[in-house]
Protein backbone atom coordinates (compact mmCIF):
# COMPACT_ATOMS: atom_id res chain seq x y z
CA UNK A 1 0.00 0.00 0.00
CA UNK A 2 3.14 2.26 0.68
CA UNK A 3 4.24 1.48 -2.68
CA UNK A 4 1.43 3.62 -4.43
CA UNK A 5 2.91 7.03 -2.95
CA UNK A 6 6.25 5.85 -4.96
CA UNK A 7 4.72 4.43 -7.99
CA UNK A 8 2.95 8.25 -7.99
CA UNK A 9 6.06 10.16 -7.31
CA UNK A 10 8.04 8.16 -9.94
CA UNK A 11 5.20 8.99 -12.59
CA UNK A 12 5.44 12.55 -12.01
CA UNK A 13 9.11 12.57 -11.61
CA UNK A 14 9.43 10.74 -14.80
CA UNK A 15 6.88 12.87 -16.45
CA UNK A 16 7.96 16.46 -15.56
CA UNK A 17 11.86 15.05 -16.47
CA UNK A 18 10.91 13.57 -20.33
CA UNK A 19 8.58 16.91 -20.93
CA UNK A 20 11.88 19.00 -19.91
CA UNK A 21 13.91 16.92 -22.41
CA UNK A 22 11.31 16.82 -25.03
CA UNK A 23 11.46 20.77 -24.26
CA UNK A 24 15.05 21.09 -24.14
CA UNK A 25 15.45 18.99 -28.00
CA UNK A 26 12.86 20.92 -29.53
CA UNK A 27 14.62 23.72 -28.28
CA UNK A 28 18.10 23.07 -29.68
CA UNK A 29 16.51 21.79 -32.20
CA UNK A 30 14.87 25.42 -33.02
CA UNK A 31 17.94 27.21 -32.06
CA UNK A 32 20.31 25.49 -33.64
CA UNK A 33 20.29 25.75 -37.00
CA UNK A 34 23.14 23.99 -38.21
CA UNK A 35 22.48 20.26 -38.58
CA UNK A 36 26.04 19.13 -36.32
CA UNK A 37 24.44 20.52 -32.94
CA UNK A 38 21.05 17.86 -33.19
CA UNK A 39 22.84 14.27 -33.14
CA UNK A 40 25.09 15.23 -30.12
CA UNK A 41 21.77 16.46 -28.31
CA UNK A 42 19.97 13.32 -29.03
CA UNK A 43 23.28 11.00 -27.86
CA UNK A 44 23.29 12.90 -24.82
CA UNK A 45 19.81 12.80 -23.77
CA UNK A 46 18.13 10.03 -25.63
CA UNK A 47 19.18 7.20 -23.67
CA UNK A 48 17.72 9.33 -20.44
CA UNK A 49 14.75 10.10 -22.65
CA UNK A 50 14.05 6.37 -22.80
CA UNK A 51 14.14 5.31 -19.59
CA UNK A 52 12.24 7.73 -18.45
CA UNK A 53 9.39 7.47 -20.71
CA UNK A 54 9.59 3.06 -20.26
CA UNK A 55 9.03 4.82 -16.64
CA UNK A 56 6.23 6.93 -17.21
CA UNK A 57 4.36 3.91 -19.30
CA UNK A 58 4.91 1.56 -16.23
CA UNK A 59 4.11 3.71 -13.60
CA UNK A 60 0.71 5.12 -16.30
CA UNK A 61 -0.39 0.89 -16.28
CA UNK A 62 0.58 0.65 -12.82
CA UNK A 63 -1.74 3.33 -11.56
CA UNK A 64 -4.75 2.37 -13.58
CA UNK A 65 -4.43 -1.02 -12.82
CA UNK A 66 -3.47 -1.22 -9.48
CA UNK A 67 -7.02 -0.23 -8.13
CA UNK A 68 -8.51 -2.64 -10.68
CA UNK A 69 -6.69 -5.77 -9.66
CA UNK A 70 -7.01 -3.91 -5.54
CA UNK A 71 -10.67 -4.07 -6.07
CA UNK A 72 -11.40 -7.61 -7.54
CA UNK A 73 -9.11 -8.63 -4.63
CA UNK A 74 -11.49 -6.78 -2.02
CA UNK A 75 -14.35 -8.25 -4.20
CA UNK A 76 -13.39 -11.85 -5.19
CA UNK A 77 -10.85 -13.01 -2.86
CA UNK A 78 -12.87 -14.33 -0.07
CA UNK A 79 -14.86 -16.33 -2.47
CA UNK A 80 -12.05 -17.57 -4.45
CA UNK A 81 -10.59 -19.08 -0.80
CA UNK A 82 -13.99 -20.70 0.35
CA UNK A 83 -14.28 -22.05 -3.36
CA UNK A 84 -10.59 -24.02 -3.27
CA UNK A 85 -12.05 -24.64 0.58
CA UNK A 86 -14.72 -26.81 -0.34
CA UNK A 87 -12.68 -28.33 -3.35
CA UNK A 88 -10.81 -29.71 -1.26
CA UNK A 89 -12.98 -31.13 0.82
CA UNK A 90 -14.19 -33.25 -2.06
CA UNK A 91 -11.00 -34.04 -3.39
CA UNK A 92 -9.97 -35.22 0.09
CA UNK A 93 -13.07 -37.10 0.42
CA UNK A 94 -11.90 -38.54 -3.30
CA UNK A 95 -8.44 -39.20 -2.20
CA UNK A 96 -9.39 -41.58 1.47
CA UNK A 97 -11.80 -43.10 -1.00
CA UNK A 98 -9.24 -44.55 -2.78
CA UNK A 99 -6.95 -45.73 0.34
CA UNK A 100 -9.82 -46.54 2.33
CA UNK A 101 -8.44 -44.04 5.06
CA UNK A 102 -6.17 -41.08 5.25
CA UNK A 103 -2.91 -42.30 4.09
CA UNK A 104 -0.71 -39.80 5.74
CA UNK A 105 0.47 -40.11 9.54
CA UNK A 106 3.32 -38.99 11.61
CA UNK A 107 4.28 -42.94 12.26
CA UNK A 108 7.60 -44.07 12.10
CA UNK A 109 6.02 -47.56 10.20
CA UNK A 110 7.35 -49.98 13.45
CA UNK A 111 2.93 -50.76 13.20
CA UNK A 112 2.80 -52.46 10.00
CA UNK A 113 2.76 -55.79 10.83
CA UNK A 114 2.75 -57.49 7.33
CA UNK A 115 6.12 -56.02 6.03
CA UNK A 116 6.91 -53.49 3.85
CA UNK A 117 7.86 -54.40 -0.02
CA UNK A 118 9.19 -51.08 -1.16
CA UNK A 119 9.87 -47.34 -0.03
CA UNK A 120 10.48 -43.99 -1.30
CA UNK A 121 10.39 -40.14 -0.79
CA UNK A 122 6.87 -38.48 -1.80
CA UNK A 123 6.75 -34.49 -1.71
CA UNK A 124 4.41 -31.75 -2.63
CA UNK A 125 4.48 -27.97 -2.43
CA UNK A 126 2.38 -24.76 -2.65
CA UNK A 127 3.48 -21.13 -2.38
CA UNK A 128 0.25 -19.25 -1.47
CA UNK A 129 -0.29 -15.80 -0.70
CA UNK A 130 -3.11 -13.85 1.16
CA UNK A 131 -4.27 -10.55 -1.62
CA UNK A 132 -3.65 -7.11 -0.83
CA UNK A 133 -6.94 -6.68 0.56
CA UNK A 134 -6.57 -9.45 3.02
CA UNK A 135 -2.98 -8.17 3.85
CA UNK A 136 -5.03 -5.00 4.45
CA UNK A 137 -7.51 -6.37 6.90
CA UNK A 138 -4.60 -8.46 8.72
CA UNK A 139 -2.82 -4.55 9.27
CA UNK A 140 -5.98 -3.48 10.90
CA UNK A 141 -6.37 -6.20 13.13
CA UNK A 142 -2.97 -6.31 14.14
CA UNK A 143 -3.37 -2.84 15.46
CA UNK A 144 -6.39 -3.92 18.37
CA UNK A 145 -4.66 -7.33 18.66
CA UNK A 146 -5.85 -11.11 19.30
CA UNK A 147 -6.71 -13.87 16.61
CA UNK A 148 -5.97 -12.63 12.91
CA UNK A 149 -8.25 -14.95 11.05
CA UNK A 150 -7.35 -14.14 7.70
CA UNK A 151 -3.87 -14.67 7.47
CA UNK A 152 -4.82 -17.89 9.87
CA UNK A 153 -7.70 -18.94 6.84
CA UNK A 154 -5.24 -18.58 4.12
CA UNK A 155 -2.84 -20.32 6.16
CA UNK A 156 -4.14 -22.86 6.53
CA UNK A 157 -5.81 -23.53 3.26
CA UNK A 158 -2.32 -23.40 1.78
CA UNK A 159 -1.37 -26.71 4.21
CA UNK A 160 -4.26 -28.41 3.67
CA UNK A 161 -3.92 -27.65 -0.21
CA UNK A 162 -0.14 -29.24 0.05
CA UNK A 163 -1.23 -32.31 2.07
CA UNK A 164 -3.90 -32.71 -0.51
CA UNK A 165 -0.71 -32.35 -3.20
CA UNK A 166 0.99 -35.26 -1.22
CA UNK A 167 -2.17 -37.89 -1.29
CA UNK A 168 -2.31 -37.12 -4.66
CA UNK A 169 1.24 -37.53 -5.71
CA UNK A 170 1.03 -41.24 -3.76
CA UNK A 171 -1.86 -42.33 -5.35
CA UNK A 172 -0.02 -41.51 -8.88
CA UNK A 173 2.76 -42.96 -7.29
CA UNK A 174 0.86 -46.74 -6.35
CA UNK A 175 2.23 -46.30 -2.24
CA UNK A 176 -0.43 -47.23 -0.23
CA UNK A 177 0.40 -45.56 3.26
CA UNK A 178 2.65 -42.13 3.53
CA UNK A 179 4.71 -42.80 6.58
CA UNK A 180 6.82 -39.56 8.82
CA UNK A 181 5.08 -36.72 7.31
CA UNK A 182 6.47 -33.45 7.61
CA UNK A 183 4.85 -29.89 7.08
CA UNK A 184 7.53 -27.27 6.69
CA UNK A 185 6.07 -23.66 6.56
CA UNK A 186 8.62 -21.08 5.39
CA UNK A 187 8.22 -17.35 4.18
CA UNK A 188 8.82 -16.60 0.72
CA UNK A 189 10.05 -12.89 1.33
CA UNK A 190 13.42 -12.67 3.40
CA UNK A 191 13.09 -10.32 6.68
CA UNK A 192 15.68 -8.01 5.03
CA UNK A 193 13.53 -7.24 2.59
CA UNK A 194 9.98 -6.29 3.48
CA UNK A 195 8.41 -5.20 1.03
CA UNK A 196 8.62 -8.13 -1.43
CA UNK A 197 5.93 -10.80 -2.82
CA UNK A 198 4.35 -11.62 0.32
CA UNK A 199 3.64 -15.66 0.14
CA UNK A 200 3.97 -18.78 2.11
CA UNK A 201 5.63 -21.76 1.16
CA UNK A 202 4.18 -24.88 2.24
CA UNK A 203 6.16 -28.07 1.96
CA UNK A 204 4.71 -31.18 2.94
CA UNK A 205 7.03 -34.82 2.30
CA UNK A 206 7.01 -38.10 3.63
CA UNK A 207 8.23 -41.83 2.93
CA UNK A 208 5.72 -43.75 0.84
CA UNK A 209 5.40 -47.55 1.33
CA UNK A 210 4.41 -50.26 -0.43
CA UNK A 211 2.60 -53.16 1.71
CA UNK A 212 3.40 -56.42 0.94
CA UNK B 1 16.23 -45.76 -2.28
CA UNK B 2 15.63 -42.29 -0.35
CA UNK B 3 13.34 -41.98 2.38
CA UNK B 4 12.30 -39.36 5.75
CA UNK B 5 12.56 -42.60 8.26
CA UNK B 6 15.55 -43.69 10.30
CA UNK B 7 15.65 -46.85 8.96
CA UNK B 8 14.07 -48.59 5.95
CA UNK B 9 11.31 -51.03 7.08
CA UNK B 10 11.92 -54.58 5.97
CA UNK B 11 15.98 -53.83 5.31
CA UNK B 12 18.85 -53.74 7.54
CA UNK B 13 21.42 -50.91 7.36
CA UNK B 14 24.72 -52.33 7.04
CA UNK B 15 27.24 -49.71 7.15
CA UNK B 16 26.68 -45.71 7.65
CA UNK B 17 28.32 -43.58 5.36
CA UNK B 18 27.96 -40.38 7.00
CA UNK B 19 25.72 -36.87 6.08
CA UNK B 20 25.38 -36.19 2.37
CA UNK B 21 23.74 -33.52 0.92
CA UNK B 22 22.64 -31.37 -2.05
CA UNK B 23 21.37 -27.35 -2.72
CA UNK B 24 20.95 -25.50 -5.37
CA UNK B 25 19.79 -22.06 -5.79
CA UNK B 26 17.52 -20.83 -8.77
CA UNK B 27 15.48 -18.09 -9.52
CA UNK B 28 12.58 -17.23 -12.03
CA UNK B 29 13.34 -14.80 -14.66
CA UNK B 30 12.05 -11.07 -14.23
CA UNK B 31 8.65 -11.13 -16.59
CA UNK B 32 7.40 -14.26 -14.08
CA UNK B 33 8.53 -11.93 -11.14
CA UNK B 34 6.55 -8.98 -12.30
CA UNK B 35 3.68 -11.71 -12.77
CA UNK B 36 3.82 -12.87 -9.30
CA UNK B 37 3.81 -9.77 -7.82
CA UNK B 38 0.79 -8.60 -9.86
CA UNK B 39 -0.56 -12.00 -8.78
CA UNK B 40 0.03 -11.58 -5.43
CA UNK B 41 -2.17 -8.39 -5.45
CA UNK B 42 -5.50 -10.71 -5.82
CA UNK B 43 -3.89 -13.32 -3.65
CA UNK B 44 -3.97 -17.08 -4.62
CA UNK B 45 -1.61 -19.45 -5.55
CA UNK B 46 1.17 -18.47 -6.85
CA UNK B 47 2.07 -21.02 -9.70
CA UNK B 48 5.44 -19.46 -10.86
CA UNK B 49 6.65 -19.92 -7.72
CA UNK B 50 5.69 -23.59 -6.90
CA UNK B 51 6.91 -24.58 -10.04
CA UNK B 52 10.27 -23.06 -8.96
CA UNK B 53 10.42 -24.42 -6.03
CA UNK B 54 9.62 -27.69 -7.26
CA UNK B 55 12.43 -27.77 -9.89
CA UNK B 56 15.14 -26.62 -6.93
CA UNK B 57 13.32 -29.47 -4.67
CA UNK B 58 14.04 -32.45 -7.44
CA UNK B 59 17.67 -31.08 -8.27
CA UNK B 60 18.59 -30.85 -4.55
CA UNK B 61 17.74 -34.15 -4.10
CA UNK B 62 18.96 -35.23 -7.32
CA UNK B 63 23.00 -33.87 -6.13
CA UNK B 64 22.21 -35.60 -2.64
CA UNK B 65 21.45 -38.86 -3.86
CA UNK B 66 24.51 -38.35 -7.03
CA UNK B 67 26.54 -37.35 -3.29
CA UNK B 68 25.45 -41.15 -1.67
CA UNK B 69 25.90 -43.08 -4.95
CA UNK B 70 29.52 -41.50 -4.99
CA UNK B 71 30.35 -42.53 -1.27
CA UNK B 72 28.59 -46.04 -2.63
CA UNK B 73 25.64 -45.99 -0.57
CA UNK B 74 22.54 -47.45 -2.02
CA UNK B 75 20.01 -45.85 0.29
CA UNK B 76 19.78 -42.04 1.88
CA UNK B 77 17.60 -42.19 4.86
CA UNK B 78 16.12 -39.54 7.36
CA UNK B 79 16.01 -37.20 4.94
CA UNK B 80 14.93 -33.27 5.63
CA UNK B 81 14.28 -30.36 4.00
CA UNK B 82 15.30 -26.56 4.34
CA UNK B 83 15.14 -23.92 2.78
CA UNK B 84 16.11 -19.97 3.05
CA UNK B 85 15.03 -17.18 0.84
CA UNK B 86 18.48 -15.39 -0.25
CA UNK B 87 16.57 -12.42 -2.10
CA UNK B 88 13.44 -11.45 -3.13
CA UNK B 89 12.95 -13.82 -6.36
CA UNK B 90 15.90 -16.65 -5.27
CA UNK B 91 15.16 -19.17 -3.24
CA UNK B 92 18.27 -21.75 -1.72
CA UNK B 93 17.01 -25.48 -1.21
CA UNK B 94 18.62 -28.01 0.41
CA UNK B 95 18.47 -31.45 1.06
CA UNK B 96 20.77 -33.65 2.97
CA UNK B 97 20.45 -37.30 4.84
CA UNK B 98 22.44 -40.04 5.73
CA UNK B 99 23.90 -42.48 3.12
CA UNK B 100 23.69 -45.95 4.40
CA UNK B 101 23.95 -49.31 2.69
CA UNK B 102 21.22 -52.24 3.11
CA UNK B 103 20.55 -55.23 2.74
Amino acid sequence: MRSIGARVRTLTASLLLSVLLFSGVAMAQEGASSSEELPWMICCFGPFLLISLVFAVFGILWAFFYPIMFLYGVVFSERNLNRRMSDLVLRERASIEHFGKDPLSTLKGDHIIGGVKETGLVYASIVYSPSHWQLMIAWINQIFGGRIDVIHRVISVGRAEAKQRLREQAQAAGWDDVLNVRIDTAEMTPASKPKGTKAVEVFAYGTGVKFA
Amino acid sequence: MVVNTETIAGKVITQNLGVVGGSTVRAKHVGKDIFASLKNIVGGELTAYTELLEESRTEAIARMVADAAARGANAVVNVRFATSAVTGGASELFAYGTAVQVE
